[in-house]
């Protein structure tokens, strides 16, 4: 017999969708979510938007020719000198 | 000597070890020497935390003049890297909650998250991806700083969890929860269809 989807199972994998991309979910509750998500439309565009999320995230890195100010040891040297 | 920047240029032999000593000893160019290498960055991630420049530039100052202060507690126990970190996470939230009692927030803006345009992009998947910068800075903005902090560290700065959740002051678990919060929170702000129209 097959056994019915939780009720929650929705609710609870909208919650833990960064936890699934990030690789914190324990081996039953990866299980979980991946069969929710089989046949949840949103679930489905719900890791692909976390994802995408992580990736958007990850290219805001680095410097990107950014200096930091001539002034940023003004007030070392300050107290230095005093 | 100083490069053309006007700060401390590195010299040879020096080591984050030998300068380290003597900035505890209390020489003040061996002090900016050790701090110089981390300035870039340092400053780039008080950008990312205030979104504004001006007040960045004076946080900046006061991280420095802090960890001048208190160099001589430093005892190696993380690295000098992790530490001036967490005094700028610090300064930055002190500098928030003197924000949050003005009347107007300000808002953090894409230039200052310093996203570029990959060039490999087609026009229209530029566009796409700039419209993304600009809607992961308002929903970055509007996080409340404990989950920005969580997000900027671990996701944009690329820190591990280990060395995030130390600059943070938490324990790695607590840490965790703020970060799968933001992201939660910022995929709610900008919305799955325009994050998996991107791709990724």
């Amino acid at each position: 017999m097959r056994v019915p989807a939780r009720t929650d199972d929705h609710e609870w994998s909208q919650h833990h969708l960064s936890h699934y991309v990030e690789g914190d979910l324990r081996p039953r509750a990866r299980r979980r979510l991946d069969r929710h998500a089989r046949g949840c439309v949103d679930c489905g565009r719900g890791i692909r938007a976390m994802r995408a999320l992580v990736y958007a995230a990850q290219g805001l890195g680095g410097l990107a020719g950014v200096r930091a100010p001539e002034t940023i040891f003004d007030r070392v040297r300050s107290a230095g000198a005093g | 000597m100083r490069s053309p920047d006007g700060r401390r240029a590195p010299e040879p032999g020096d080591t984050e070890a030998s300068l380290l000593a003597r900035a505890q000893a209390g020489d003040v160019a061996a002090f900016e020497r050790l701090s110089s290498a981390y300035a870039d960055r340092l400053f780039m991630l008080l950008l990312r935390l205030l979104g504004d420049r001006a007040e960045a530039e004076d946080v900046a100052q006061e991280v420095m003049l802090r960890a001048w202060q208190g160099i001589t507690r430093f005892r190696g126990q993380s690295s000098y890297f992790t530490w001036l970190y967490r005094i700028a996470v610090n300064e930055a939230n002190r500098a928030l909650e003197k924000r949050a009692r003005r009347p107007a927030g300000v808002a953090i803006g894409a230039d200052e998250l310093q996203l570029p345009a990959p060039a490999a992009l087609d026009p229209s998947r530029q566009a796409e991806a700039s419209e993304l910068r600009r809607a992961l800075g308002r929903a970055l903005a509007d996080l409340p700083p404990p989950l920005r902090t969580a997000l900027v560290l671990r996701d944009i700065e690329g820190l591990s969890t280990q060395e995030a959740a130390e600059i943070a002051g938490l324990g790695e678990a607590a840490f965790k929860s703020r970060l799968h919060q933001a992201r939660l929170r910022v995929r709610a702000a900008i919305g799955d269809e325009v994050l998996a129209s991107t791709g990724g």
